[in-house]
């Protein structure tokens, strides 16, 4: 396995193997030559006991999975076990930097209540009884069930929950599932209807990327940047700037409902109603309009539907200027949102005249009613200011070029398979919306064609919205296989466990996050050996396609994960574009060189290529090319669409006014009289991708507040508190219209009065689980399936009180 | 030191780094509760102001290194002392747990191991082997890895040259992705650390106790 030089970010240059005496090493720090007032030294003799052995230091480069940010990380082994992860400073997105879930993954990897190899249940499901298995017979046990099934059940009795798998696994999955024949890949990640937004408006179905780096000001509507975003570090690296530009940074200000640790963060802090994000941002588009500070050059070339338009037979259709001079007057505005008339006027002046400014649209806006609607009048502060395709901008990031898998073989079976309806049904009118809960109630709802279930980085029954849809679904599934690598809520109603390794132990691709510009290929190789049984998901899919044999094996016919990505890796050596991982000069060098159609061959053979790619971590291009009209965007007639056609069709086949953005009204619901208080759910860092709290480094850092360790809480105003005669830090009972559960009340001047704050998905120390989500009681959003995280309301009881 | 408020957003990776650097025991919910977790890196938060006029501070606070520290006076056996560079040392042999630096130190940066560290045996495996772990009933505290100091001194004098500045990195500054701990020699002019204690918006906590604190923060500019 290469090493890499320490610390200095130029691979391969000093490879040192350190040795070091383990004992006087752990020692040194007692042995300073250090007089008492006696002028005695104290120094112990350093011991060296039988058996001893130096030990032998290496660095290691790999990829951290923990988040889709996928940052760049050194693994520093001693002896060959991990004892550390830093930075990998080539990283282009992370640059060095680590998250704290990074560092604490050590604890993931070497955590006591992992999983110690494959095994079935015994008895009834769900009864805690476990036996353990070999690898051999539970990929044998897996094959012939699927084997059977694909005879007699068809294809289509097999499904597959994939929580965020971006890259090749994804890949593998969708290979393996259409040459099986199933059309049931169930996706239960992150959908945010971003996608959905740019595709209206861009004809380009791809979340939004942004130049976080090059932009000026960063006006963030509720995206939780230093949070749960995309990329945390994308944002940290953005926001701490460069020390070469003499200090240059982006000024970020925060659109928020909630004092999230974002909007602590940011220089400036807008707090607004919940819901009412898509308000503000239409109220800063007024004043952008009326005081001329809008782009007119680029509306006029790029953008429709920003003047009124005169159809044939004469009728106006109005547009967006007028539309919103005549809803969202400033005044107006301010009380929907509750901000002050100048400052809404002060922070649209702010925007339309810094040199490079760019609006953000994060979760919370498009989870809110019209949540379509309100991401695309974030997004239209962009196009107003011909923020698109344009260095610190919003960019359409593009995927690496890897050489795709090879065109998947299907038999007879597979295609009748893939004929079938999938069992979660048709979508909404747009985007994916939530596949995994459409999924759950179709089963419980009696669809009995799934006799398969396979979980990937899932674990719906402590995770969704709809638990109970889960736990019915469940129940009607005959064999449920999870490749969780520890005990989850639902891996505990597994039929048959085979544990993945975790990140750190195996081989994948990552791809970068949705939300960074550049096209980044990071790869993770394991840094240390298994250090249980089990075995990496990416083999034993490719394990079982070769069982299963036929046009299944014919379609992945890769011998092991790791020749799979290396295969894949030809794309990159082949594109004759991009470079692997190297310093920032480096990096501006090539991309100043591809700006003037040049490219640098660093490697004449893929060998050594794929060598120095695993090393220095990964491959991307930082050249965009700025010119290019495909990437502002891809509608027929290759405008931006302000006022999309095919939403108004979808809002009147809905019932809702035919007008785009003026069901922007903001959220006035009257709280009934047993609930008085708003829910606001959120995701702390350290949990961001809502995987269980394993490592216990991160449940001594929680969040806003230092002192809370370990219990889930809840945030909610002084006045609140001393209204409803509760006690700080004592337990309450979180309860809405359809369930409860428990927190530790928190009183916080920053939650406004009226609203609750609850982290998602913490544990109890006792395991219980505290998903705010399953309390969740309003209806999903019609055009995009999302259920809105801020409509639900509740009340607070002191635990002992109501039991 | 020179810790930039302005650029700390509390995402807590100098934390964790150090838990992980340092070989930090994590103590029960329980005893955490009884404020008896260990974080030699700790990021404390001051709010104020309400909804929505609400400003947060973050201050991450490691041990202050003091030049005239006030653990070290009242330490009854030398266990802690002032090394010859500057660090603030604690010599867990000699500890005799007796916690009056732990009440002497302004700050609250010491660390009292009220159990010995319980790790599972697969935990044990990702230890730091340069920093020993501490056993029940002694004091804790950052030392700025000093470890990595005496490993750096000694690659230095293999190499037969000077000390540099990026030789020698705590875990913190090494691992803080806005790059907001900056860690250098405050006597040597051509270190970042030297230039930016002069800052305008340079302070120490506590300045007025006169223990002459080593962490130097730079105020927020917001």
């Amino acid at each position: 396995m290469p090493a890499t030089g320490e610390g200095n970010g130029k691979p391969g240059l000093t490879r040192r193997e350190f040795v070091w005496t383990m004992g006087a090493a752990a020692a040194a720090y007692g042995l300073q030559d250090l007089p008492d007032e006696n002028g005695i030294f104290w120094s112990p003799e350093p011991k060296v006991e039988l058996g001893w052995a130096p030990g032998l230091e290496e660095f290691r480069t790999s990829t951290c999975l923990i988040c889709p940010s996928r940052c760049g990380i050194r693994g520093r082994l001693v002896d060959g076990r991990l004892v550390r992860v830093v930075g990998n400073q080539l990283h282009p997105l992370s640059r060095g930097g680590v998250c704290p879930r990074g560092i604490a993954g050590l604890q993931m990897v070497y955590h006591p209540e992992r999983i110690s190899g494959p095994m079935v249940a015994e008895g009834a499901r769900g009864g805690g009884n476990w036996r353990g298995v070999s690898r051999d017979e539970a990929l044998t046990l897996l094959t012939e069930r699927l084997r059977a099934s694909r005879t007699v059940a068809g294809p289509e009795s097999l499904a597959l929950v994939a929580g965020y798998c971006a890259g090749s696994m994804q890949a593998l999955w969708h290979q393996f599932l259409r040459s099986y024949g199933s059309p049931n890949y169930v996706a239960d990640d992150y959908a945010d209807g971003t996608d959905c937004v740019m595709g209206l408006m861009h004809g380009i179905r791809r979340r939004p990327a942004y130049d976080l780096e090059q932009a000026s000001l960063v006006l963030s509507f509720g995206a939780p940047l230093f949070e749960s975003w995309w990329s945390p570090l994308q944002a940290y690296v953005a926001f701490g700037g460069s020390d070469e530009d003499g200090g240059q940074r982006p000024r970020f200000i925060q659109v928020d409902a909630r004092f999230s640790r974002t909007a602590a963060r940011t220089q400036e802090w807008v707090g607004v109603k919940p819901g009412t994000h898509s308000v503000l941002a239409l109220g800063i588009a007024y004043v952008l309009i009326r005081n001329d500070l809008h782009d007119a050059d680029f509306l006029s070339r790029h953008v429709a539907g920003f003047e009124d338009a005169v159809d044939g037979a004469g009728a106006t259709t109005e547009g967006y200027r007028s539309l919103v001079l005549r809803n969202y007057r400033t005044e107006e505005v301010s009380a929907v949102t509750g901000v002050p008339v100048e400052r809404i006027t002060a922070l649209a002046r702010a925007f339309g005249s810094s040199p490079a400014p760019v609006a953000v649209c994060g979760a919370d806006v498009t989870q809110a009613p019209n949540g379509l609607q309100a991401g695309m009048a974030v997004h239209s502060l962009n196009l107003l200011l011909g923020r698109v395709n344009r260095p610190g901008g919003v960019i359409f990031g593009k995927d690496p070029p890897l050489a795709p898998l090879a065109s998947p073989v299907l038999d007879d079976a597979a295609r009748a398979g893939l004929t079938s309806q999938p069992v979660a049904g048709p979508g909404p009118a747009f985007g994916t919306g939530d596949v995994a809960s459409r999924f759950a109630r179709a089963v419980a709802a009696g669809d009995g064609r799934v006799e398969n279930l396979l979980l990937y980085y899932a674990d719906p029954l402590a995770s969704s919205v709809h638990p109970e849809a889960w736990r019915a679904a469940l129940a009607r599934i005959p064999f449920v296989v999870s490749f969780s690598p520890y005990l989850d809520e639902t891996t505990r109603h597994a039929d048959l466990v085979l544990p993945d390794l975790v990140s750190f132990e195996r081989w994948q691709d990552a791809p970068s996050p949705a939300s960074y510009p550049y096209p980044v290929w990071g790869v993770a190789q394991p840094l240390v050996e298994p250090q249980v049984d089990g075995i990496a998901t990416g083999d034993a899919v490719l394990a079982v396609a070769s069982r299963l044999g036929g046009s299944v094996a014919q379609s992945l016919a890769y011998p092991s994960f790791e020749e799979l990505l290396k295969e894949r890796a030809k794309g990159l050596f082949e594109i004759r574009r991009g470079m692997l991982f190297a310093s920032e000069f480096e990096g501006r060098h090539h991309r100043q060189m591809e700006e003037r159609g040049w490219w640098l061959r660093e490697h004449d053979e893929f060998e050594e290529f794929w060598e120095d790619l695993v090393d220095r971590g990964g491959w991307t291009d930082l050249f965009h090319d700025f010119t290019d009209p495909a990437g502002i965007a891809q509608t027929p007639d290759g405008l931006i669409d302000l006022m999309p056609e095919e939403l108004t069709r979808a809002l009147v086949a809905n019932g809702l006014d035919r007008t785009p953005y003026i069901g922007l009204t903001g959220d006035d619901a009257v709280p009934p009289a047993d609930f008085p208080l708003r829910l606001m759910p959120y995701r702390v860092s350290t949990l961001a991708s809502g995987t269980l709290s394993l490592e216990r480094w991160l449940a001594e850092v929680p969040g806003l507040f230092p002192e809370t360790l370990w219990y889930p809480w809840v945030e909610v105003h002084p006045d609140t508190v001393r209204t409803l005669g509760l006690e700080e830090d004592t337990m309450v009972w979180i309860s809405s219209s359809r369930g409860r559960m428990r927190a530790r009340l928190k009183v916080f001047p920053g939650t406004a009065p009226g609203n609750v704050c609850v982290p998602y998905r913490l544990q109890h120390p006792d395991g219980e689980l505290a998903n705010p989500l399953q309390l969740l009681d309003g209806p999903t959003d019609p055009l995009t399936g999302l259920a809105p995280w801020f409509t639900t309301f509740v009340r607070l009881d002191q635990v002992g009180a109501v039991d | 030191m020179v810790i930039d408020l302005d650029r700390c957003t509390g995402c807590a990776a100098c934390e964790v780094a150090c838990k992980s650097e340092n070989n930090l025991a994590t103590v029960s919910p329980e005893q955490a509760e009884m404020g008896r977790a260990m974080s030699w890196m700790k990021v404390i938060s001051e709010v104020e102001g309400e909804f929505p006029n609400s400003t947060l501070q973050f201050f991450p606070r490691p041990c202050m290194h003091c030049d005239n520290p006030p653990c070290v006076k009242v330490c009854p056996v030398s266990a802690t002392y002032l090394g010859e560079d500057g660090i603030v040392g604690q010599i867990y042999a000699r500890c005799i747990g007796c916690r009056y630096c732990a009440n002497a130190c302004p700050y609250t940066v010491k660390y009292f191991n009220w159990y010995g560290p319980e790790w599972s045996e697969s935990e044990l495996q990702h230890l730091n082997p340069d920093v020993s772990v501490r056993p029940k009933g002694v004091i804790e505290k950052c030392t700025f890895c000093h470890h990595r100091l005496q490993k750096a001194k000694e690659d230095a004098r293999a190499e037969g040259r000077e000390l540099r500045e990026e030789d020698f990195q705590p875990a913190c500054a090494e691992i803080c992705p806005t790059r907001a701990i900056i860690f250098g020699d405050l006597d040597d002019p051509t270190h970042r650390v030297a230039t930016l204690k002069d800052d305008p918006r340079s302070m120490r906590l506590m300045e007025e106790l006169g223990t002459e604190p080593k962490v130097y923060y730079l105020r927020s500019r917001a």
